[in-house]
């Protein structure tokens, strides 16, 4: 039995177990309950999209309360909504997404160097819960886009009349991440990696966040539900 | 040892000499045109007054002034009046051909291939880690960014070249590598694709930039960090006569 709490104050991890199953539910928690604040966001914007594509402004006015309330948690780097190509009247391409320390509004944003406006429906926190209209967890990556930080983003997709207007989503930092997790992780000795075995955070010192392991050369792993993330021993 | 105490003397001497006005007023706009063009200064900030800033560079008031209106002709500052005035940061969106022109022109020599240098090893080194780490997604991510041969669209070569650049730093995985690339690439990868305007090193560019991402998706670093000695060297080579014919 395993427990987290993602509170207002410093994360407390509390495990009691040290089998694999065991970590990998406590990994659920913590990103469920992210999934879970995101999830009433989800459905406020479900009912304003269903009086036709609203404007920037109004949407910016819906989502501020709910990003507020992801960056009152320290996990949190940054959150918010993210508009799929022309689904908003007035704006082809938005993010209503604040973050960092000041909780900056993104909005429309450019790309590095060339000032261009950032076409972001092609990234993978984008693009696969488009594909698959599922939640999705991306990374860690360095997010040289918004961020400029190393990154987990975590997104759920906005259906209105099964079509994708958008994603819902926060960033974590993986520092904060992998101090989060150590706690759960040092008893059972444990890795936790995505899908395509990338680590996010290791007990074990010689896998740093960033590198990739060989999931065929593994036996031994649990899965986090329908995450696609898993734990396993290294 | 003597040599390198000889360096380290001759770099502090210079530190020290005494500057004319002139040459101070040429310094301060080199250094805020530098820090605007790498995104030090952010794009809309409001620069201190131009006293407060004589004040903070320990130049005169006019030396200041000067360095600010060269910096508003270049595009690099807007000035307004009234309340509320001041001069902001105006970062450049393409930056303009006759500008960068005007920049390798006054760059010597040894500086161009002194930052090339700097610029070659960091971007090379990026190549080597991205192939180290790069799984199949993000290799298939890196080919979205190849470009058709047949586009002759010059500022789209550019884009590409820069957003390939910047995710072989971020496949790097690590932040600070990542954001000291899109400073490189604000401050010299911009010069590094003036000659893209040419069709021959354009198709060069292309063949090494899928040669490039093929290394990465397979794992071949040493092949990934060749990509991208030779595209350095030819742009190099190309910025170096482009100079020369702009002196002339």
């Amino acid at each position: 039995m395993s427990m987290v709490q993602v509170g207002e104050g410093a994360v407390r991890l509390s495990v009691t177990s040290t089998s694999l199953e065991g970590v990998a539910d406590s990994v659920t928690i913590l990103f469920e309950e992210l999934f879970a604040v995101l999830e009433s966001l989800r459905e406020r914007l479900v009912a304003r999209f269903a009086d036709g594509p609203p404007a920037a402004a109004s949407v910016v006015r819906l989502v501020e309360p709910h990003a507020r309330e992801l960056l009152r948690r320290p996990v949190v780097l940054g959150g918010g909504f993210v508009a799929a190509r022309d689904a908003l009247a007035d704006r082809p391409l938005y993010l209503a997404w604040w973050q960092g320390e000041s909780q900056q509004l993104l909005g429309q944003s450019e790309a590095p160097v060339s000032g261009d406006p950032l076409d972001y429906t092609r990234r993978e926190w984008f693009r696969v819960p488009e594909r698959t209209g599922r939640r999705h967890v991306t990374g860690p990556y360095v997010d040289y886009v918004c961020t400029d930080e190393y990154v987990v983003t975590s997104t759920a997709p906005v259906l209105v009349a099964g079509r994708m207007v958008g994603v819902v989503g926060v960033d974590t930092l993986v520092e904060t991440l992998e101090e989060t997790l150590l706690p759960v992780l040092g008893p059972a000795g444990a890795t936790v990696v995505n899908d395509h075995g990338r680590v996010l955070a290791s007990a074990d010192h010689r896998l740093d966040a960033g590198t990739v392991l060989d999931l065929t050369a593994c036996s031994k792993w649990a899965q986090c539900a329908a995450l696609p993330l898993r734990v396993l021993l290294a | 040892v003597t040599r390198s105490l000889r360096h380290v003397s001759r770099a502090r001497s210079a530190i020290f000499a005494p500057l004319g006005d002139q040459g101070r007023a040429v310094r301060v706009e080199q250094r805020l045109a530098e820090a605007i063009r790498s995104g030090l200064l952010a794009d809309g900030e409001r620069l201190p007054s131009e006293p407060e800033l004589a004040a903070m560079l320990g130049v005169a008031t006019v030396t200041a002034r000067e360095a600010l209106v060269s910096l508003r002709a270049q595009g690099l500052l807007t000035t307004t009046r009234g309340r509320g005035g001041g001069s902001f940061v105006c970062r450049p969106r393409h930056p303009d051909e006759a500008l960068l022109g005007a920049r390798l022109a006054a760059m010597s020599r040894v500086e161009l291939r002194d930052r090339a240098t700097v610029y070659r090893v960091i971007l090379a080194g990026c190549a080597e880690l991205a192939a180290t780490y790069a799984e199949a997604p993000e290799a298939a991510e890196l080919r979205d960014l190849l470009l058709d041969p047949d586009v002759d669209d010059v500022a789209r070569w550019r884009h590409a070249d820069a957003e390939l650049y910047l995710s072989l730093a971020a496949l790097t995985q690590s932040a600070r590598m990542t954001r000291e690339v899109v400073r490189l690439e604000a401050d010299f990868g911009v010069l590094l694709r003036l000659p893209l305007t040419d069709p021959s090193f354009r198709a060069s560019t292309g063949a090494r930039h899928r040669a490039l991402v093929e290394a990465v998706a397979a794992h071949e670093q040493h092949a990934a960090r060749r990509a991208v000695h030779d595209q350095v060297d030819e742009a190099l080579a190309l910025l170096v006569e482009r100079r020369a014919a702009l002196r002339s």
